[in-house]
């Protein structure tokens, strides 16, 4: 019987504590997306500004020069735009929309900042171009900022909330 | 034919959904004869071929008259001229600043709109009003019998002007004349051509590959102005002859003079119906002067696109050869 008890409160501590633990991880995953969203915008910004790359091979650029976590999503709006031969990009980029949430953890402040360069990518000249790079950076860098203090907040809080809760039904049943 | 329908489907690939959709729906004996796509905003979807304008409606029907046509939006514009522009406008800054756009296949896009100044001129052009897609077809073979009456034996080339109104495939004969003496063709040499495109419409360079067949010794000079590109392939490309499409100006005509004092041979076209009104051009004085041009090639749309009606010996201005009329 004690034995039983043993085995079922492990799997209840293990089971809290990774719920906590990977529900602290988003925190950092966050992070860790718009750090390299970022890279691959200004590698996607000197394609198109100092390269005159034309768009969906700048794309293609960008997936083979940035992180490998953030930057084959610009291989995928690059197929998408060429295969469905849509008339405007952003159409492409909100086709990779449960990829944003799903495997980035972003949040949707941070995908409306991303979605916001792909309304105005390749729609106009490169001065406006730059312009319109250079605000996008400017909101991505702020939210970098807030997803730094966010995960210094959250994930060790959910991580050790995650042990409490577990060590919390362990007590209550025993 | 099954290539000129695979011409104009390829084509309408580049246009928005909704324009694609009725435009691939046309008969077939249009796809075949169409020279230009027209699109106004808030005005009937357009064609044009044998001079004649004709509108679509949204089922793909064709007619003269504008009851029932499909009515072309800004939308429609925009998304088309994303497509064309390949999503990257910047990129193509320096063609927009000179009014058009070369796509895929060689097929060139006139652009109006609202045309921006800055310091040093053209900016660029923004609010597209309209697009004007012009259907570049090549004709290979079509001057398969005119090299003889331009040639002396087979390895000297005289100076030759294609005169005609537009429209009538001055620019299809020209390429196609460079295409068989840059291949060599019955027996004669291959010769070295430059070509000065200024328009991208002869050998419709796209990303550096030319779209249309402009022969195996043809190096081109793309987007180039013809004075700077004559000078520049006489300098550094060592032609046998220059190809140039519609010279006119006096710049022209003064490194024309510098081509031939390096002996170099020349093949050109001009805007204009007969020999009398091109003689008349005072930047094409000293050029009949020095008769400079050895053929004249004459074209007209008496029996179709690219007629030859005549062509006429640049020496004694007679004609040498008559387009037969039935």
């Amino acid at each position: 019987m004690i034995l039983i008890k043993l085995i079922f409160s492990f799997l209840i501590f293990t089971t809290c504590t990774a719920i906590g633990y990977f529900h602290g991880q988003k925190f950092d995953s966050r992070l860790q997306s718009l750090i390299y969203l970022e890279q691959c915008i200004k590698i996607l910004e000197t394609e198109i500004i100092y390269g005159l790359t034309p768009l969906p091979e700048a794309l293609t650029n960008v997936s083979l020069k940035g992180k490998s976590k953030v930057a084959y999503l610009f291989e995928e709006i690059s197929k998408d735009l060429i295969s469905m031969k849509r008339d405007h990009i952003f159409h492409s980029f909100q086709s990779i929309e449960t990829e944003l949430y799903e495997n980035l953890h972003l949040e949707k402040e941070d995908v409306e900042v991303f979605w916001g360069l792909g309304k105005v990518l390749g729609t106009s000249d490169t001065i406006d171009q730059q312009k319109n790079f250079k605000l996008t950076l400017k909101q991505i860098e702020g939210l970098i900022s807030e997803a730094k203090s966010e995960k210094n907040k959250n994930e060790k809080l959910y991580r050790s909330l995650g042990v409490i809760t577990g060590v919390g039904i362990i007590i209550l049943l025993i | 034919m099954i290539k000129d329908y695979k011409i104009y489907d390829d084509l309408v690939e580049n246009l928005c959904k909704e324009l694609r959709d009725i435009l691939i729906k046309i008969p077939n004996q249009y796809k075949n004869k169409i020279e230009e796509i027209r699109l106004r905003n808030g005005r009937p979807l357009a064609i044009s071929y044998e001079g004649k304008d004709y509108f679509i409606s949204s089922d793909g029907s064709v007619s003269n008259n504008t009851n029932n046509s499909f009515i072309v939006n800004e939308e429609h514009i925009n998304s088309t001229f994303q497509l064309i522009s390949n999503y990257s406008p910047y990129a193509y800054v320096e063609e927009i600043k000179k009014g058009y756009v070369t796509i895929s296949g060689g097929h060139r896009v006139g652009i109006g709109g609202k045309v921006v100044y800055g310091p040093n001129g053209i900016e660029n052009i923004k609010n597209i009003s309209s697009l004007n897609i012009r259907v570049g077809r090549e004709k290979i073979g079509i001057s398969d019998n005119v090299i003889s009456y331009l040639m002396e034996g087979t390895n000297m080339f005289y100076n030759s002007l294609i005169v005609s109104p537009p429209q009538c495939g001055k620019t299809t004969l020209l390429r196609d004349i460079i295409r068989n003496l840059s291949n060599g063709i019955k027996g004669s040499k291959g010769f070295k051509i430059s070509i000065i495109d200024e328009r991208s419409e002869l050998a419709g360079m796209y990303r550096g590959i030319p779209q249309n067949d402009v022969g195996i010794r043809t190096d081109i000079l793309d987007g180039c102005l013809k004075y700077d590109g004559i000078m520049m392939a006489i300098r550094a490309l060592s032609p046998d002859i220059i190809g140039v499409d519609e010279i006119g100006s006096k710049k022209d005509v003064e490194a024309i003079h510098e081509a031939l004092r390096a002996g170099i041979k020349l093949i050109s076209t001009i805007h204009g119906s007969n020999l009398k009104e091109i003689m008349e051009k005072r930047s094409m004085e000293e050029l009949f002067r020095e008769k400079i041009f050895q053929r004249f090639i004459i074209l007209d749309r008496s029996r179709g696109v690219g007629t030859i009606r005549e062509i006429i010996d640049g020496q004694n201005l007679k004609p040498i050869h008559i387009e037969k009329r039935e």
